[in-house]
């Protein structure tokens, strides 16, 4: 038996003929598959299809869901760093007008304050504003629903609760449009979304202008959500349309809604942000000022 | 006097109607409750569930699509639920141009999610579909951190 006796070497010269016909199969073969592997590879990446122009247009906006909470604007500014919440700060507004729309633009304003206090882990504050809150819910007719979210409010930030705090906020400003909505004053709805909006802008645009960003100032591009409000407030009603604050504020929006629509590729730079900043800030006084 | 018990039962009629209107359904308050504990899994991520829903119905041949307006550096997760009837519902998320971006799915029977980080702040799509079952009540919210 010879050392080659165990191997196949039967038909070596068949199978060097078989190769060149191997080698070509293989080759076509993985050409065939390349197309596929790729289509396959972006298949996962984006498996959805484009929305039709119809799902676009029937797309659904409503208050609960389209406009984001000031609380949610604030988380996202904090990923760069803790902010100096307390910079943002206003003093007590006193309310003495009225006027329904401004109380509503108000509420939304201080409800946004609350947000900055928590931010802020001010307990004292959070428990001021939560009051400011309250008179104001009286004002409106809707102090009872609120009460009891009002004692939670002191409760949570007596035991430096601030999780539950963000939420109480929110569950707040829900209970406030859910009672407007049952007093049949949905239309003051829009405003309380709109003065949140408002400050909220002022706090972010502050706060990005104390310490610029690339990535905070990315924040501010929202077109979409200005166009919504400023589309709920050209609904409201005759004599809301009349009400000389709401005449102001939505020609003011005209130009901040400008301000806010930059291409998703664009960071704002320094002057763009002081400009918002002082037009939110102009608008946030103008809300606040009793006629 | 006739004129005025019109009036009054119209009335009567129109609160009725508008109680109805407003009143959750069945489906509507399990499919919540499902929706916030699923999402319950989030919170215990760091992530906040907003107390806002959405509420639609739904077929194969009909999906949702709800606006929202999100921001760059938050992460978000948008929460879906039946409840009971739906057999395989799905949620995908696409930019201001209705285009496809990437997210993180998550699907199982009643209950689906998607995870997704946007670059940039602005509006976005959500949509709901039901690639599997009988039309359904759904109850859609989102959590973020």
């Amino acid at each position: 038996m010879s050392i080659d006796a165990g191997l196949d070497t039967g038909p070596p010269i068949d199978k060097l003929r078989l190769m060149p016909f191997l080698r070509k199969w293989l080759q076509l073969s993985i050409i065939a598959l390349v197309p596929s592997i790729s289509a396959l590879a972006e298949e996962q990446k984006s498996p959805d299809k484009p929305l039709s122009p119809d799902e676009l247009k029937s797309a659904v906006s409503i208050d609960a869901l389209t406009v984001p909470t000031p609380g949610e604007f604030f988380k996202a500014i904090e990923k760069g760093g803790k902010p100096n919440w307390t910079s943002e700060y206003r003093p007590p507004v006193s309310i003495k007008s009225t006027d329904r729309a401004q109380m509503a633009l108000n509420l939304g304003t201080l409800i946004a304050d609350g947000y900055i206090a928590v931010e802020a882990q001010d307990g004292q504050q959070v428990k001021n504003i939560g009051k400011d809150v309250l008179a104001l819910a009286k004002k409106l007719s809707v102090s009872q629903t609120v009460l009891a979210r009002g004692a939670s409010i002191t409760q949570f930030a007596e035991n430096n609760a601030w999780d539950q705090l963000n939420e109480e906020l929110e569950a707040t400003q829900n209970e406030v449009k859910k009672a407007l909505e049952e007093n049949r004053d949905v239309d003051l709805i829009t405003l309380v979304s709109v003065g949140g909006w408002i400050r909220g802008t002022e706090v972010v645009t502050g706060l990005v202008m104390q310490n610029y960003d690339a990535d905070n100032a990315k924040l501010l591009r929202q077109p979409a959500l200005v166009a919504f409000l400023k589309d709920k407030l050209t609904r409201l009603p005759d004599r809301l349309q009349k009400d000389p604050l709401v005449q102001r504020l939505v020609h003011e929006l005209d130009d901040i809604q400008k301000m806010v629509s930059f291409a998703a590729d664009h960071v704002p730079t320094v002057e763009e942000v002081k400009e918002l900043n002082t037009a939110s800030a102009k608008l946030t006084k103008e809300i606040a000022v009793s006629e | 006097m006739n004129r005025l018990a019109l009036v009054v039962v119209a009335n009567c009629l129109f609160a009725i109607q508008w109680c109805i209107a407003e009143a959750e359904t069945d489906e509507q308050v399990a499919a919540r409750s499902d929706a916030i504990d699923f999402a319950g899994a989030f919170q215990n991520d760091g992530f906040k569930i907003r107390d806002g829903t959405y509420f639609g119905k739904i077929s194969k041949d009909h999906s949702a699509v709800v606006a929202v307006n999100l921001y760059n550096g938050n992460a978000y997760w948008f929460t879906a639920s039946t409840a009971e009837k739906a057999e395989k519902l799905k949620i995908s998320v696409f930019d201001e141009a209705g285009m496809p971006v990437s997210y993180e799915p998550f699907q199982s029977g009643t209950r689906a999610a998607a995870g997704f980080s946007p670059e940039a702040s602005g509006l976005y799509y959500v949509k709901v579909a039901l690639e599997d079952g009988p039309p359904a009540t759904f109850c859609l919210i989102y959590s973020y951190k």
